[in-house]
């Protein structure tokens, strides 16, 4: 043990008398470090945003519409279909086996103002117990409307928030009146705050939640519904499957006719989504891949100039006693020694951009403790692989030769 | 010889052939020559005539093709090259022609050198490098690198690293061949002291005022062993 520390220090020498060039050609195994950790970081920091997404969505949801949420080219197939009604609702609650809550989500957008602020906010119109289904969120300030609100068709909100925010400077928004579409609301709920997400406006917050019985009397307008239905996870396939065929009961439709109808739920955008992550991380690591092999490459030819600069001092040190895995030990560590140094700039770059990004982007870029122990091991991996056939040369240099060489 | 002395080296018969192409050519040719504590011997001949391959095999940098290497009673013709490597580390010091100092160490990290490949720890390894470079007078040059010193301080230094392990032989290959002939006689005389003090020293030359020094001249042409007085 004691004798391999000695030779890796013999190879950290060498290294120092060598800065300029190690330095040169640490260079690309900088960059390789740089992209992979980009990469990873991006990857996973998507992924993260992703996730607080299907939140939103919830795994326990299906959501029954006009559209599918993702389709090729064929969009005219869907214009036509019929409206989604709220009498469907009766037949899924009758005859399905698997959904546990439904409610009708009636969608829109629409101008809020409170006072002399205005903002654009997503309205949605709902049944009474929606709060039971809201997933990624809860109430966490004031109550959620009640039957009787619904039946009587009270004018009262819950708001996101992003609203909360916007409109009453983190001020306790109960019982405050806001006006949407140019009819006053009291607020009565407030929803906590989820954040960005892959969602259509960015933000999951920018929202507010009425009975669907005013939505429907006083903000007709244009928009769409849905129908939500809860079931629970480990359900959801067969449930789907269940809900599918229950809707073409409702809307009776003939054994050889299509849906008219979509039942949609998160792990569609899941199956996007992880084409798109597998594109981005296989290109990210194809071009990494390509700079590690590259700075492999400089690191053994280095390693060639070295070995060959200093033949006459191996054949000394093999003829004072150093064995051929002496000699090996002090060549690999040079290897290892340099792409470290190459490593660790990259490591360092990249922490300093992450730094800086995260002064002006909203979307948090992770960079972990775990990373640099891959990049590490990384870096440890490519040394000795670039190293090996150098250091082997040298290792196996016969004393006589390699004295006698100019 | 006096039979009181010690052997230390017993060459029983050795050759060395090599095989250039389709030529054969025999190095050395059936040498025998034993070496005792404290000899004093030239090895002399004209080039070609086998002195550096008879020189490397004693200094266990080379294996003989035929014939037996006995070195303190350990068989030197039958080990692998780890072995070699450490008789080489505990048992020879080698002086070079061209000093073969390292151009960026100091002198004394330079007789630290074989000390590295020893188990000795760091301590140690750093008083006995003082301690080698004081014997060669130069214990004020410590910190100099070799381009700092002159011709025969640099072979001095050369000569403390091969004292530094204390080993049973001094194999010196034309010490003074790059020396002037000032600095040549200084070491020459140095030499003759480390004899006095009781090591056993080989020095391979082909200069007659090198070899009159010596105790014993051995002569070698054609791969033989011609003269041994």
């Amino acid at each position: 043990m004691n004798s391999i520390f000695k030779n890796i220090l013999i190879g950290l020498a060498a290294v120092r008398t060598n800065l300029t060039r190690v330095i040169l050609t640490s260079l690309g195994l900088t960059i390789g470090i740089f992209t992979v950790s980009i990469v990873t970081a991006g990857v996973s920091s998507i992924d993260k945003e992703f996730d607080k997404s299907m939140e939103y969505y919830g795994n326990d949801k299906i959501y029954v519409g006009t559209w599918p949420w993702s389709f090729d080219f064929d969009w005219w197939q869907y214009r036509n279909r019929p409206k989604i009604d709220e009498d469907s609702l009766e037949y899924i609650t009758k005859y399905s086996t698997y959904v546990t809550d439904v409610s009708i989500k009636k969608n829109t957008w629409t101008r809020g103002s409170f006072g002399n602020k205005a903002s654009w906010l997503q309205l949605n119109g709902v049944y009474p117990g929606y709060d039971e289904m809201l997933s990624g969120t809860k109430i966490v300030n004031g109550r959620f409307f009640s039957q009787n609100e619904w039946d009587l068709q009270r004018r009262v909100v819950i708001v996101g928030g992003t609203v909360r925010d916007g409109f009453f400077d983190g001020e306790n928004p109960i019982g405050k009146k806001i006006r949407l579409n140019n009819v006053t609301f009291e607020v009565i709920g407030e929803l906590k705050k989820q954040g960005m997400g892959m969602v259509p406006g960015g933000t999951l917050d920018n929202l507010v939640i009425m009975p669907s019985s005013t939505f429907s009397r006083i903000l007709t307008r244009w928009g769409f519904d849905e129908l939500v239905l809860k079931t629970k996870p480990e359900d959801m396939l067969k449930a789907k499957e269940e809900v599918g065929m229950i809707m073409r009961l409702a809307r009776k439709l003939k054994p050889d006719e299509d849906d008219n109808f979509s039942v949609n739920s998160a792990d569609a955008y899941q199956e996007q989504f992880d084409a798109i992550k597998i594109a981005i991380a296989g290109m990210g690591f194809l071009v990494t891949g390509i700079s590690l092999v590259v700075s492999a490459i400089g690191i053994m030819n280095v390693m060639f100039v070295s070995v060959r600069e200093r033949t006459r001092e191996i054949g000394l040190r093999k003829a004072m006693g150093a064995t051929s895995n002496n000699i090996l030990i002090q060549f690999l560590s040079e290897a290892v020694a340099i792409s470290i140094i190459g490593g660790s700039t990259g490591i360092i770059l990249v922490k300093l951009i992450t730094m800086a990004l995260s002064a002006f982007s909203p979307l948090p870029i992770d960079f972990d403790l775990l990373l640099i122990f891959y990049t590490f091991m990384i870096c440890v991996f490519i040394g000795v692989s670039a190293g090996m056939v150098p250091a082997r040369t040298a290792a196996n240099l016969n004393p006589i030769d390699a004295l006698r060489h100019e | 010889m006096p039979k009181s002395k010690k052997e230390i080296i017993a060459i029983d018969s050795i050759s060395k052939i090599y095989h250039l192409g389709d030529n054969v050519v025999k190095a050395l040719d059936d040498v025998s020559i034993s070496i005792y504590e404290n000899d004093f011997i030239s090895i002399m001949g004209p080039s070609g005539s086998g002195k550096s391959t008879l020189m490397n095999i004693i200094g266990c940098l080379d294996v003989p093709t035929k014939g037996v290497y006995k070195f303190s009673n350990e068989l030197i013709s039958e080990m692998n090259d780890s072995q070699l490597a450490n008789i080489r580390n505990e048992k020879i010091g080698f002086v070079f022609q061209t000093f073969n100092l390292l151009p960026k160490l100091t002198s004394l990290q330079n007789v630290e050198v074989p000390l590295i490949y020893s188990p000795l720890g760091r301590t140690e390894r750093l008083q006995r490098a003082e301690e080698a470079l004081r014997i060669v007078g130069l214990s004020d040059r410590m910190a100099h690198k070799p381009s700092e010193l002159s011709g025969g301080q640099r072979q001095r230094v050369a000569i403390a690293r091969a004292l530094a392990n204390k080993p049973s032989i001094i194999l010196a290959d034309e010490p003074t061949g790059n020396l002037d002939s000032k600095s040549g006689v200084e070491i020459l005389n140095f030499f003759d002291e480390l004899h006095k003090a009781g090591n056993t020293l080989i020095i391979v030359t082909h200069e007659e005022s090198v070899a009159k020094r010596a105790k014993r001249r051995v002569e070698l042409f054609d791969g033989k062993i011609v003269v041994d007085e």
